[in-house]
């Protein structure tokens, strides 16, 4: 092998992929993609933290007072602590501005006026409490908008609170008392790990693993089409007859795999890059959206590590079966047949993927994880969630190496003979004859 | 002196279909050898085995004087009848790959290319893609392409189709500066009259059989002893029913004629006399057109 013929054959690749347009925007898409989902709903729901004018209607004559100075206090105190369970992520979002007004003779005509003031916008909306409360009856809620749920979320909880502090009282009942009495227990979770950290395992991990997930899983098939899509060109345009004349099929093969695998690290490197600047410490507001006691973590070094050689094995296990099958078709019709098949290998880890993330240690998570085809994909999973057993890891990378050895020295095969063969569509049996071909 | 290139019975069948059949030749070194003959000859497949694309069933090919080994190729320069070319780069970044895996350093050899480029008109489109180029351009760039690196021996798959007869002309030229050099060019062409002006050595196919193979020169004389220029009124369709001619081809009242080997000239033309009225009949160098349309008669 003549290694200026590979590196001839990998700059070509490189360069001209990552000359195009479509390498940059969908370079650039994807971490704009992911930093808009993660970032701007926090942000747009912090400026909906607009002051919610609502005026209440107390017809039971016992629950407005109480219920306007708790929906006003709200405003300093942080309502989770206060209740216990109100969800976190209601809290904070939205800010009362609540005043009583008492019932009027002529209720149809304060009905009237009220909608007449929420479309006028001086107020945002009005809350109607009928004597039926105390029957389970629901609460009236007049706004323009009846979708802002974390608004209702929250007057729901204040409404609840009183009404039962008020059926306390009727019942004989302290509600200080009760209110004391009655706190939450809360659950502090701790991942028993091999290695020893319990800082590890978390919700924030396991999202973390399914993003780089996701992001393996895209790469992997993205540039196996690329190499598959490269290799159909060459045969078509004929411009293989002129290569193959100073470069072996082999050198062929892998200057394109290599130059291939180097711009999808290229683009992994700023598809992490901006997933290492997303994540970073006090950066995000998205923090808001994690379940609570959840940290983004950061991406560790060892993950990196293992994230990257993984995506190189991944890569070549993949991109040298898309080259054989690019190399042994006449079009990309015919290849993409084929090019499904190698497809089953990377869902069956897409189909196991949440199973291995909630127990990463069970056997099924294990074995599978150590098959060569399901490690590129399964391993950083559980790598993410919880670090597997050193002997474990080297098992699978050793596994996984002598599979992609094999890969290529099989597809070379195929390619080596594939590559210059025109005419019908060739069967399965017809390519397995040729890797016999000396 | 050992020919550059030689094919010793070199066969070869896709299916039922022989497309090469029992091929053997022989190019002298330093010369422009012409593989000749129609539309599914058999002019590809041949070309195809001696670049070791395809394997030939049986027989052999040998260059530079023994059986062809993979290094022998990168003393070739090859250009496929269809546009071997990456659609996409540019004229420049096709040339420079091609030069680097030939072992040439594209810092080198950049110069080189500019000068072709000049040379063959293409300067100020070094940048475009080759998708962008005239197909007779895109040509041009695959011919600089294939002498690049200075090869022994050019193998052209038709080189010629696409061209206009300026650029015809310009690939003559260049191929003739090549054979200046002491180097070789093989070229397949189904244009007899390209041939007849190119070529010094020739190889005509018929029906993958090589059906005559030899210095054109010496095929003229030996094949066409026999050829005269008739220029004449009257019905010359009768000409072609004469048991002496063998050929006769009317073109602007001018008649190519062939006699049969045994037949005489001054016989034919006593006969002629009866029913033409005759202005000009002398005797003339054959066209290769008249050669290769009896070669192929013969065969069959």
């Amino acid at each position: 092998m003549r290694l200026n013929n590979v590196v001839a054959v990998g700059k070509r690749e490189y360069l001209q992929r990552a000359k195009t347009k479509a390498f940059w925007i969908m370079t650039l898409i994807l971490p704009l993609f992911v930093t808009a989902i993660s970032v701007l709903p926090a942000l747009l729901l912090s400026k909906s933290k607009a002051n919610q004018r609502i005026v209440v209607v107390d017809e039971t004559g016992k629950l407005g007072a109480d219920l306007v100075a708790k929906m006003n206090a709200n405003d300093t105190q942080t309502p989770k602590e206060a209740t216990g369970r109100r969800n976190r992520d209601a809290a904070g979002m939205v800010v009362f501005k609540a005043q009583a007004e008492p019932p009027a003779a002529d209720r149809k005509a304060q009905r009237a006026d009220l909608d007449r003031r929420v479309l006028d916008k001086t107020i945002d909306a009005w809350v109607w409490i009928s004597p039926g409360v105390f029957e389970d009856k629901p609460v009236e809620y007049h706004a323009r908008s009846v979708s802002n749920v974390f608004t209702q979320e929250t007057l729901r909880d204040d409404l609840s609170s009183i009404v039962r502090q008020e059926r306390f009282r009727a019942a004989g009942i302290d509600p200080a008392r009760v209110e004391e009495l009655s706190g939450s227990v809360h659950l502090d979770p701790q991942r028993v790990s091999a290695t020893g950290s319990r800082a590890e395992g978390s919700m924030g991990a396991a999202l973390l693993a399914i993003v780089l997930f996701f992001i393996l899983y895209i790469s992997i098939i993205m540039w196996g089409q690329q190499v598959m899509q490269g290799v159909l060109e060459e045969k078509g345009s004929r411009v293989i007859e002129v290569v193959i004349s100073s470069v072996t099929p082999f050198e062929l093969m892998m200057g394109k795999l290599l130059g291939i695998c180097l711009l999808g690290l290229t683009q992994l490197s700023i598809w992490l890059g901006t997933m290492l600047v997303v994540t970073a410490p006090g950066v995000v507001a998205s923090m808001a959206f994690l379940p609570p006691g959840a940290t983004l973590p950061s991406l560790s070094a060892v993950m990196l590590i293992n994230f990257v050689l993984l995506f190189i094995l991944g890569f070549l296990a993949y991109a040298t079966l898309y080259a054989a099958i690019g190399a042994s078709f006449n079009n990309l019709q015919e290849a993409q047949q084929a090019a499904g098949i190698a497809m089953v290998f990377v869902i069956i880890p897409v189909m196991v993927m949440y199973p291995v993330i909630n127990d990463p240690n069970s056997r099924m998570a294990t074995v599978l994880s150590l098959i060569p085809t399901f490690t590129p994909l399964l391993m950083p999973l559980r790598i993410a969630v919880d670090m597997p057993p050193l002997w474990e890891l080297a098992l699978a990378y050793a596994l996984t190496v002598s599979f992609v050895i094999g890969m290529v020295w099989f597809c070379s095969k195929i390619y080596r003979v594939g590559i210059l063969m025109y005419g019908k569509k060739p069967t399965f049996q017809e390519i397995w004859k040729w890797t016999r071909y000396a | 002196m050992t020919p550059i290139l030689e094919l010793r019975n070199v066969r070869k069948a896709y299916g039922d279909f022989v497309a090469v059949d029992g091929v053997s030749m022989s190019v002298p070194a330093g010369s422009i050898f012409g593989l000749l003959g129609p539309n599914g000859a058999g002019k590809t497949s041949t070309i195809r085995m001696i670049m070791n694309i395809t394997a030939p069933d049986s027989g052999e090919v040998l260059v530079f004087g023994h059986p062809r080994t993979p290094e022998d190729l990168r003393r070739i320069g090859y250009l496929p009848e269809e546009r071997g070319l990456y659609r996409k780069m540019t004229v420049m970044d096709q040339l420079l790959f091609l030069a680097e895996i030939r072992g040439l350093k594209g810092s080198r050899i950049r110069p080189e290319i500019e000068r072709w480029l000049e040379r063959v008109d293409l300067a100020k489109w070094s940048k475009s893609k080759i998708e962008e180029l005239s197909k007779g351009m895109q040509q041009k760039v695959q011919l600089i392409g294939t002498v690049l690196h200075q090869p022994d021996l050019l193998i052209l798959d038709e080189p010629f189709s696409g061209l206009d007869p300026i650029n015809q002309e310009l690939f003559r030229e260049l191929l003739q500066e090549y054979r200046a050099q002491g180097k070789s060019v093989v070229l397949s062409t189904h244009g007899m009259e390209l041939a007849e002006r190119m070529c010094d050595h020739i190889c005509l196919i018929s029906r993958g059989r090589a059906v005559l193979d030899g210095e054109l020169r010496d095929i003229k004389r030996r094949v066409g002893g026999n050829a005269y220029r008739l220029v004449a009124e009257g019905d010359l369709e009768r000409l072609k029913t004469m048991p002496e001619v063998e050929q006769a081809t009317v073109q602007d009242g001018v008649v190519k004629l062939l006699l049969r080997p045994e037949a005489a000239g001054s016989a034919v033309l006593r006969r002629m006399v009866e029913f033409l009225e005759i202005h000009e009949f002398r005797s003339e160098e054959p066209e290769l057109e008249q050669i290769f349309m009896k070669a192929v008669r013969d065969a069959a």
